[in-house]
């Protein structure tokens, strides 16, 4: 067992966690793509964006919280590292699909 | 605290540079690298953000004003992220190594040497592609 796998936590979680590694890559490369060459149309982008946000937050954050729970924090110091870990996520989201929110309405 | 990082760090440690194999420095370069993306996520949303809702426009009509050559570049963001597609390349292509573990792909101890190794390579070209074609917009993410 590594010590990111099932044992670290919620088995959900874990299972999430590879299923979004695996989309990120393909997302992610799509991504860099259209940056560079920049051919497609607005609602495309804008679908791709929304989704890359999600992605790569509860990819991101799910990971510092496995890395933190790594250090034994507790029962208690769980709890309060996944309330801030979702309200980061929340109040990171919120602002993405802000500044995405041109592109949606305007795609 | 003090004592379980001398522990780890100490002669014999798990963390002792000297004791460290590949896999241990992937794990740990995974969990670094990890965490870093995630600082630098949140930092390219915030800033793509700004830049957008000041112009109002779609977001890649405000990336079309970042046409720059790579030389005109603010050195230090081009350094920042020059770094961040490094971090993304290694990141992404062990994570691959990481899923493939999980799911009982190569797992022979040579065999998975050779597959870190080659998706090392992969990651490499892939971030040389990015560079080549993507230089021009590094710095303004």
């Amino acid at each position: 067992m590594t010590a990111s796998g099932p044992s670290s936590g919620n088995v959900w979680l874990w299972l999430f966690q590879r299923i979004t590694a695996v989309l990120l890559i393909v997302v992610l490369g799509l991504h860099l793509w259209l940056v560079n060459f920049g051919q497609a149309s607005a609602s495309l982008r804008a679908v791709l964006g929304v989704i890359l946000l999600g992605l790569a937050l509860f990819h991101g954050l799910n990971g510092v919280r496995t890395v933190i729970l790594d250090f034994n924090v507790g029962i208690q110091g769980r709890k309060l590292v996944t309330v801030i870990l979702l309200l980061l996520g929340a109040a990171s989201l919120l602002f993405g699909m802000h500044g995405l929110w041109p592109l949606i309405v305007g795609g | 605290m003090t004592r379980r990082i001398a522990r780890l760090f100490g002669r014999g440690g798990d963390l002792n540079p000297r004791n460290l194999r590949l896999g241990v420095w992937a794990w740990l370069i995974q969990r670094i690298s990890g965490f870093i993306l995630v600082l630098f996520v949140i930092a390219h949303v915030i800033a793509i953000s700004q830049a957008n809702l000041a112009l109002t426009g779609p977001l890649f009509t405000m990336l079309d004003g970042l046409r720059n050559p790579f030389w005109a570049v603010d050195r230090t963001v081009l350094v920042i992220d020059l770094l961040m597609l490094g971090m993304i390349a290694f990141h992404g292509m062990n994570g691959i190594r990481i899923v493939m573990f999980d799911i009982g792909l190569g797992v022979g101890l040579r065999s998975h040497k050779v597959i870190f190794w080659s998706l090392i390579a992969i990651g490499i070209v892939a971030s040389g592609i990015v560079i080549f074609y993507g230089l021009p917009l590094l710095g303004g993410s």
